[in-house]
């Protein structure tokens, strides 16, 4: 059962249905129930490891809050830890093995849906438990759902047990005004999705097929559009999930902060996948950090390193993800080693820093644009052939330099500028709901304007829909 | 060594860390407070900490640390 089917839609319409009409106290029981329908809708068996996992996790907890000793609650934690990372290290590598010898597709090793979320999720709270930041959940429904909870197990974002732990114990009846706002912000998703992404996706597609066909321009804009179509992707399933969740009560953390915008690039991991970079921030790198600490800098930039490659092999054991992951650990640590200097140097030199403030956040879109490339190649071979296609007088090839053939890259020019029309417009409506600029206005307007302006974005959706959709991260 | 001369101590280490000679600490104060302070300023800073008063900190006691007044607390004990 997809996000983007009718049957989805209308499970979530009954759900919600019964959920508000059951009491209170049932309510988490019956989230647990719909979330592992939606799971069975996937896979039965996988539905089984789901569970499996949330039974050891629950226990594990338990174990470590008990424990009389330090050495004692580090062994309980590591060992849960350790099975959890085995097991989504075994499926992972699987794949890549199945993949490595080319084995016949219809035997190919499938990852369990939401695998790399739900353990993230599960290893974040028993070194929570461990750490006393949190203590072990005592109620196992609470801990299944929030392994299982159906919004955020396709896409993330990761939520925090903390966080997800305070709001089950509070399911009251809708208020309006959140129930509205998830509406929002699933429609919201639904169109970035479909009208922005979806469009990209076809020239994306080509370019990346065969970059040979493509002059160094159409691969440039090829670039551009995958950057674009990422985000809205991803983005996109991101408000899907959060306004699903709102309209159960349960509101999830922000994954994105118009990360294209960023002045550097460790603002731009600050504003990109953000639940996601913070958790590997707190349970991944900071950790290694203190342990790497006694070799000063050295420490810190392989800490860096070894985080990013972390990010990079969690979308998948390939060596483009890995790549992926090296490349941003080596922007970031060239811009940790230069930030100080950087900062001084303009702070001198106020009329450059107005410069900067531009410059900043285009150099920083550049060097994702690039690594992007290889994010979406199939193997790194093809990514280089991407990139030295780039460059003109590459090869023998014939293709002019400036040639933009339209036909070839599967768009049209008034389509395409509407797209990046929506896309424009969609991260200003996003840059004025997070800093609550117009938004009052918004809300003064005339009921029938705002009714009038959801019915045109529903219609738009429902004109670009195909069934076949799916969604990027749908596949880590 | 007493609360007092922690956190006198502990003044010049931040301004440093953070590349703020204006920086005032307060118990109360977190991450949020200071311009610059990230997982990466956090760890520095706690190494640098670690080098001025000569203890070790575990990735535990690093985690559990809510604001300066506990980072204070916990050299007070260390130090007592």
């Amino acid at each position: 059962m997809s996000f983007l089917s009718f049957e989805f839609a209308l499970f979530v319409g009954l759900a919600l249905l019964i959920f508000y009409l059951a009491p209170p106290r049932s309510r988490p029981c019956l989230l647990l129930v719909f979330s592992y329908v939606f799971y069975l809708s996937w896979s039965p068996v996988h539905a089984l490891l789901l569970a499996a996992v949330s039974g050891g996790v629950y226990l594990a907890g338990l174990s470590i809050a008990k424990c009389g000793s330090e050495k004692g609650k580090f062994a309980r934690m590591t060992l849960g830890v350790a099975m959890l990372l085995v097991l989504l290290f075994a499926f992972k590598s699987a794949v890549w093995f199945s993949r490595m010898f080319h084995a016949d597709p219809a035997m190919s090793i499938i990852v369990p849906l939401g695998l790399s979320y739900y353990v993230f999720k599960m290893v974040g709270y028993l070194m929570d438990v461990y750490w006393e930041t949190l203590p072990a959940q005592n109620n196992f429904v609470t801990l299944a759902l929030y392994g299982a909870f159906f919004p955020q197990i396709v896409s993330g974002p990761v939520q925090r047990a903390g966080d997800f732990f305070g709001q089950i114990g509070k399911l009251q009846n809708p208020d309006p005004g959140e129930f509205a706002a998830g509406l929002r912000r699933i429609l919201f998703g639904l169109f970035k999705k479909i009208v922005i992404a979806d469009y990209l996706a076809a020239p994306v597609a080509s370019v990346h097929a065969d970059p040979s066909r493509f002059s160094s321009l159409e691969l440039l804009f090829g670039a551009y559009c995958f950057a674009i179509e990422l985000y809205a992707d991803f983005s996109g399933i991101t408000d899907i999930a959060i306004g699903i969740g709102q309209l159960f009560g349960i509101k999830g953390p922000e994954n994105f902060d118009l990360p294209y915008y960023s002045p550097n690039i460790q603002m731009f991991w600050r504003r990109w996948h953000m639940s996601l970079t913070s958790w590997l921030t707190d349970y991944l790198f900071t950790p290694l950090r203190m342990s790497l600490r006694t070799l000063g800098s050295a420490g810190l930039y392989l800490a860096v390193v070894l985080n990013f490659i972390a990010i990079g092999l969690w979308h998948g054991l390939t060596w483009v993800f890995f790549f992926f992951g090296l490349l941003n650990g080596i922007y970031m640590v060239v811009s940790v080693m230069t930030l100080k200097q950087r900062n001084r140097f303009f702070q001198a030199r106020p009329a450059l820093a107005q410069i900067r403030a531009i410059t900043g956040p285009l150099i920083t879109f550049h060097l994702m644009v690039f690594a992007m490339i290889f994010f979406r190649s199939e193997t790194l071979s093809s990514a280089f052939k991407y990139v030295g296609s780039m460059v003109p007088g590459w090869g023998n090839r014939s293709v002019t330099f400036g040639r933009f053939d339209q036909a070839l890259l599967g768009v049209a020019f008034r389509p395409l500028m509407l797209c990046f029309i929506a896309f424009f417009a969609s991260e200003a409506v996003t840059w004025a709901a997070r800093r609550q600029i117009c938004v009052d206005w918004f809300f003064t307007m005339p009921v029938f304007f705002r009714r009038a302006l959801y019915c045109a974005l529903a219609a738009t959706v429902l004109l670009f829909f195909k069934d076949s959709l799916t969604f990027i991260y749908a596949r880590f | 060594m007493t609360h007092a001369e922690i956190h006198q101590k502990l003044t010049p280490i931040f301004r440093d860390v953070f590349d703020d000679p204006a920086i005032e600490i307060k118990d109360t104060m977190t991450a949020k407070d200071v311009p610059g302070w990230d997982s990466l300023t956090y760890v520095n800073l706690i190494v640098a900490v670690e080098k001025a008063f000569a203890v070790s900190f575990t990735t535990k006691e690093v985690k559990s640390l809510v604001n300066v007044g506990a980072l204070i607390e916990l050299l007070a004990k260390r130090t007592a």
